[in-house]
């Protein structure tokens, strides 16, 4: 215990400075062809770890073996390490900075040990490599505090690699990168095939070891990168893409891409499902590499390149900004004669975004929702639509913008039947030819889980049931293919199966196609499972608005408790049998 | 709910009694050249002849066939009854609809000057207005429309209005539908029941307006009138000849009115449900 808080004293004072310890700039790496890296620059201080994230193959070891000069490809740009440039430096120079210096853990850690060497003698090894860092009388007690310190049983440090667990041959490498007490610690995939209690060790382990250094987290486990770092890079095709203080970089994303990347980690607290990132990566040449994945690119983004730009505490390259905000609502009043329904009600809604508004009968859900759809009138406030302010509802509006409403029965026209009532927006929008709309009209019928054939076109309102009124009104609202989807009670009148498969298909729309959803219920247990944000709605003002999993498990206005409570009474798992 | 008005209309008893007596009246008047080989201004034969194989209902004072003249009065009544009904349910329609529709000063303005027109004595003014017009047919049937659509008027506003805050319209408003999309795909369907109502009571009321006109000599003198052969009929109440003058003539009037009023009171019932019996609700 005490050689290991020796170990780390002696650690901590040697480096903390505030100078950037690396700095690249313009670093590009190809390998024939492909060129893997195009045109990465950061910056790391010490004491600030940098985590990398990014997709399998977006360059991230490519990245980690640059810094060390070990990569295979045509390298240009530059990587200043103490203000000497790895890429200019002499072989032997080269060398005398890998492992002394700068230190990695690599990646697969069954071929990084040698077979045939104790664990003891590997650590030792890499000490001896570099032999005027210490003199040769303590090496075996520094060797030893290393191994302490990287809590590898004792009775472990004579065994070979082979009689190690993954967790033990885990430390073994950390400690092998530890031992000549590197500036800067390059460390790819370190919990990767780990289980999650070792994962928990390692990580406080690691947490300790780059205390005071420079380090580089290279991950794709955005956990691990949570913990880990104070700045994270996002890293696409070769390009950060964002760039921020890790902690506001994965709770607040801004780039589509670490959206999604954080939309399909699994987050042990979110209770929305998980959500990819559209197609896959094509390495195109022209305009933004995350363009054709993008589901807000406008014609700009196919043409050129964006630059990482911003604040220097959050860098992101994008042509729109990032996740753009489709709808805003600004101050809100809508009164009914003297009754004041809404009261300063503000909510921002993000592209491909689902935000539930939750609140009790009579709060003002169906009003504010009535009221952004321009069926009611604001007394004050404004409504902007992709950053533009709404005045008179056109056809262009609602072209974009659709509401599911909260009685389907009342909402078709008891004289026309299904083809004409799903088809009407259609028509009205005078978008297509006749045969073009009814074969939406089949499309969105089936994604809404209703029979599409003849006999089912052909009947009226009065020969459904509420249920499939209810789902008529919502192909209705997807037959325009709107960019924003205000959802009032859309399923209230479903049965769970249904239920479910709707909102999958509302969901999956959210994914590929960047749906925004203003999803409007009562049920928290339902809002829960679809949205990204909440806002608590009562008596006309939003009292509590958040990240859903952060309402759900640190309530903070008391209605919103009792809400949550009432909630969990009705779950099943809460349920106990009587003896 | 989607009902069908026809079966609705069909096992309504005053409806098929009033659809009955109309046909009555209706069939005669469009067949009447085969039905008579006179003309209503022809004088065919003797003043005052009784009713005989020649002359069904024998003749007036001056000698023209009184079958035939009753035959082509039916058409006169029926042409002003639906002329009258056409143009005063379309201004109607056009007032009360836009007056819903739009809302607002246009809303306050209209329906204060509808309400201006509905404290005026109708008839009265029929009265006045044709002892100095000496209406024809088409003439008449303005100044009979632009007398009895104020009412109606209202009717549909309030209509309209009550139709205008239906779901299934905010939901169409929510597609980008315009004002007149709304009024001609949404509204008007749904209006045809009281709509039909509407006009069948234009009907009826013109009809009636129009002899009454016709019986007090204020209207055109060369016009085939059952008003104006009741008048006539009235003078010589010291003959016999008032039998087959006066009774057949006011007899046919009654049965179109009659008529009218059944078929009216029947599409109001099926447009308002509320009106129906339980058991057919």
């Amino acid at each position: 215990m005490n050689a290991k808080v020796n170990f780390n004293q002696n650690m901590v004072a040697e480096h903390v400075t505030d100078q950037p310890v690396l700095q690249i700039r313009g670093l590009k790496v190809n390998y024939g062809e492909k060129s893997i890296l195009q045109g990465i620059d950061l910056e790391l201080t010490p004491d600030q770890p940098l985590a990398v994230i990014g997709e399998s193959g977006a360059g991230k070891t490519t990245l980690g073996l640059s810094i060390l000069g070990l990569s295979r490809g045509q390298v240009s740009g530059e990587i200043a390490f103490k203000n000497r440039d790895i890429l200019a430096l002499p072989l032997n120079e080269l060398q005398k900075l890998r492992g002394r210096e700068i230190a990695m853990v690599f990646q697969s850690m069954a071929n990084a040990l040698n077979p045939v060497l104790k664990v003891k003698d590997q650590v030792a090894e890499a000490a001896q490599v570099h032999k005027s860092f210490l003199p040769k009388k303590n090496m075996a007690q520094w060797v030893e505090d290393v191994l302490v310190s990287v809590e590898l049983d004792r009775d472990k440090w004579s065994a070979f690699p082979h009689q190690l667990s993954g967790g033990a041959k885990q430390r073994a490498l950390i400690a092998i990168a530890m031992v000549n007490s590197p500036d800067l610690l390059i460390l790819d995939e370190p919990t990767a095939l780990q289980d999650p209690l070792t994962t928990a060790t390692i990580i406080r382990l690691l947490k300790k070891s780059i205390q005071g250094r420079s380090a580089i987290i290279i991950t794709h486990d955005l956990s691990v990168a949570a913990q880990l770092s104070h700045w994270t890079a996002v890293l696409y095709e070769g390009r950060v893409i964002e760039y921020g203080r890790s902690r506001e970089l994965l709770q607040k994303p801004r780039h589509p891409y670490t959206r999604g990347l954080i939309r399909s980690f699994p987050d042990m607290m979110r209770g929305k499902d998980l959500q990819g990132i559209p197609g896959r990566s094509e390495w195109l040449q022209d305009g933004c590499s995350f363009q054709p994945r993008c589901t807000q690119s406008i014609s700009i983004c196919k043409d050129r390149q964006p630059i990482l730009q911003g604040d220097k505490r959050h860098l992101i390259a994008c042509h729109r900004g990032g996740v753009i905000p489709l709808l805003e609502c600004r101050n809100i009043s809508t009164s009914f004669g003297s009754t004041k329904v809404l009261q300063d009600v503000s909510c921002i809604l993000a592209e491909g975004e689902t935000l539930a508004l939750i609140g009790e009968s009579g709060s003002g859900k169906t009003t504010l929702a009535r009221t952004i759809m321009g069926l009611v009138h604001e007394d004050g406030g404004e409504i902007l639509l992709e950053g533009k302010t709404v005045g008179k509802r056109d056809k262009n509006f609602y072209n974009r913008v659709q509401m599911i409403c909260q009685n389907p029965m009342e909402s078709i026209n008891p004289g026309m039947n299904v083809l004409q009532a799903v088809g009407e927006p259609l028509a009205i929008q005078k978008i297509g030819r006749s045969a073009d709309r009814d074969d939406q009209v089949r499309k969105v019928l089936n994604a809404a889980e209703l029979p599409n054939n003849k006999i089912f076109l052909q009947s009226y309102p009065h020969h459904m049931s509420g249920g499939e009124a209810q789902r008529v009104a919502i192909a209705r609202a997807l037959a325009l293919e709107p960019r924003l989807l205000i959802a009032d009670e859309p399923t209230s009148a479903l049965d769970p199966s249904v239920q479910e498969k709707i909102i999958r298909y509302l969901l999956n729309l959210q994914e590929k196609k960047g749906l925004a959803l203003l999803f409007i219920s009562h049920d928290i247990a339902l809002a829960r499972k679809v949205s990204d944000r909440m806002a608590v709605i009562r008596n006309g003002r939003i009292v509590e608005t958040g990240q859903t999993s952060k309402i759900i498990t640190h309530p903070r206005h008391p209605y919103t408790r009792a809400l949550l409570e009432i909630a969990a009474a009705g779950s099943m798992c809460s349920m106990r049998l009587k003896s | 709910m989607h009902d069908n008005y026809k079966t609705l209309l069909k096992n309504n008893g005053m409806g098929r009694a009033g659809i009955g007596l109309i046909l009555l009246v209706l069939l005669p008047a469009l067949a009447a050249p085969l039905l008579s080989p006179y003309l209503p201004g022809e004088y065919s034969g003797s003043i005052f002849a009784p009713p005989s194989g020649s002359y069904w209902l024998g003749t007036n004072d001056v000698g023209q066939d009184i079958w035939t003249r009753l035959l082509y009065g039916a058409r006169t009544s029926l042409l002003i009854g639906g002329g009258v009904a056409l143009l005063a349910t379309l201004t109607a329609l056009v007032v009360g609809g836009s007056a819903a529709l739009c809302g607002g000063l246009y809303d306050q303005v209209v329906m204060r000057f509808v309400d201006a027109l509905l404290v005026l004595p109708a008839v009265l003014i029929a009265i006045l207005a044709s002892a100095y017009l000496v209406p024809g047919i088409s003439l008449l049937i303005i100044l009979l429309a632009s007398l009895i659509w104020p009412q109606a008027a209202r009717i549909f506003r309030a209509r309209i209005l009550s139709l205008k805050e239906e779901g299934y319209i905010s939901a169409a408003r929510t597609f980008g539908a315009s004002e007149t999309y709304l009024m001609v795909r949404h509204i008007l369907p749904l209006l045809g029941p009281i709509l039909s109502a509407v006009i069948v009571q234009h009907g009826r009321r013109a009809i009636f307006m129009e002899a009454g006109l016709s019986f007090l000599g204020v209207s055109d003198p060369t016009l085939i009138s059952w008003g104006s052969m009741l008048q006539h009929a009235l003078r010589y109440t010291y003959l016999d000849v008032w039998k087959w003058w006066m009774l057949p003539t006011g007899l046919l009037l009654s049965m179109t009115i009659t008529g009218l009023a059944l078929l009216g009171f029947a599409l109001e019932t099926i447009s308002d449900p509320r009106l129906l019996p339980a058991g057919n609700r």
